[in-house]
């Protein structure tokens, strides 16, 4: 019985390493599959919208309403 | 249209105040997504840093120009296309591969119908750059655009100027000179 107790945990030791050893591969059906998963990986740098918030305060506001526009169209 | 996202999605945290609430709500929407076409199109952190805020910048001064015939992510799109490949009419040293003919590909011994398969995802980013590097930039965009599901293939026609039917059988060359290139990254 002792033995019995010592082979499984061998046995889950093994498996345990083998498992670190060999990472599951990770399959991606075409490039733009793999390319949608980098670009979920893939952080926005945050200085761009400070930059783009410096920008902007430099300029006039855009016209009146534009974004209703905008909003209406983002979902075409 | 394409087939949805898998874990992905194109949405960043809005700013706090980027010029007005609205302008904030739609870069948090679309930064994502021009801000990787940029990057993998142009092969550098720091030059699609710059690229993504002139292309928002572009767009925030142009807003009553946008007639809301496509959508804002398809204007700001036509805008990033235009700004990155004028970038790269400048640069005579990169892509040194971007005149490899289609026939390479066709022989090519990759099995592209195969999914890709990645055993290390840490340098990731770095094998999909080189891959994508030695495409000539017509494939590059085309799957980077396509990899928006967003897009469907009528959209990413009309912003590379073919029809869907043409955007199709190009993808279909595009994913098997990609797939022979990942290959070699491994």
């Amino acid at each position: 019985m002792k033995q019995q107790t010592k082979l499984s945990q061998e046995q889950q030791q093994h498996a345990a390493e083998h498992q670190t050893q060999q990472p599951a591969a990770r399959e991606f059906a075409n490039a733009e599959e793999l390319l949608r998963y980098d670009a979920a990986h893939t952080p926005v740098p945050p200085a761009i919208a400070q930059r783009l918030q410096k920008s902007t305060d430099e300029l006039p506001q855009p016209k009146a309403a534009w974004w209703k526009r905008l909003l209406g169209g983002t979902n075409s | 249209m394409n087939e949805p996202a898998t874990g992905c999605e194109f949405v960043a945290e809005p700013p706090a105040d980027l010029a007005s609430p609205e302008f904030a709500s739609l870069y948090a929407e679309n930064s994502r997504a021009i801000y990787y076409l940029a990057l993998r199109f142009l092969g550098d952190p720091q030059k699609a840093e710059d690229a993504t805020h002139d292309v928002f910048l572009k767009a925030f001064r142009k807003l009553d120009q946008f007639r809301g015939e496509a959508s804002f992510r398809t204007w700001l799109y036509r805008i990033a296309i235009n700004h990155c490949q004028n970038l790269c009419r400048s640069w005579q040293d990169r892509h040194v591969f971007s005149n490899v003919d289609d026939a390479v590909w066709e022989n090519a011994t990759a099995k592209t119908d195969s999914p890709l398969r990645v055993l290390e995802t840490k340098e990731l980013g770095q094998r999909i750059q080189k891959a994508l590097d030695g495409l000539s930039d017509e494939y590059r965009l085309l799957l980077l655009l396509v990899a928006d599901a967003e897009l469907s293939y009528e959209h990413v026609g009309a912003l590379v100027g073919q029809s869907p039917d043409a955007v199709r059988g190009k993808l279909h060359r595009a994913r098997k000179a990609f797939a022979v290139l990942f290959e070699k990254t491994a």
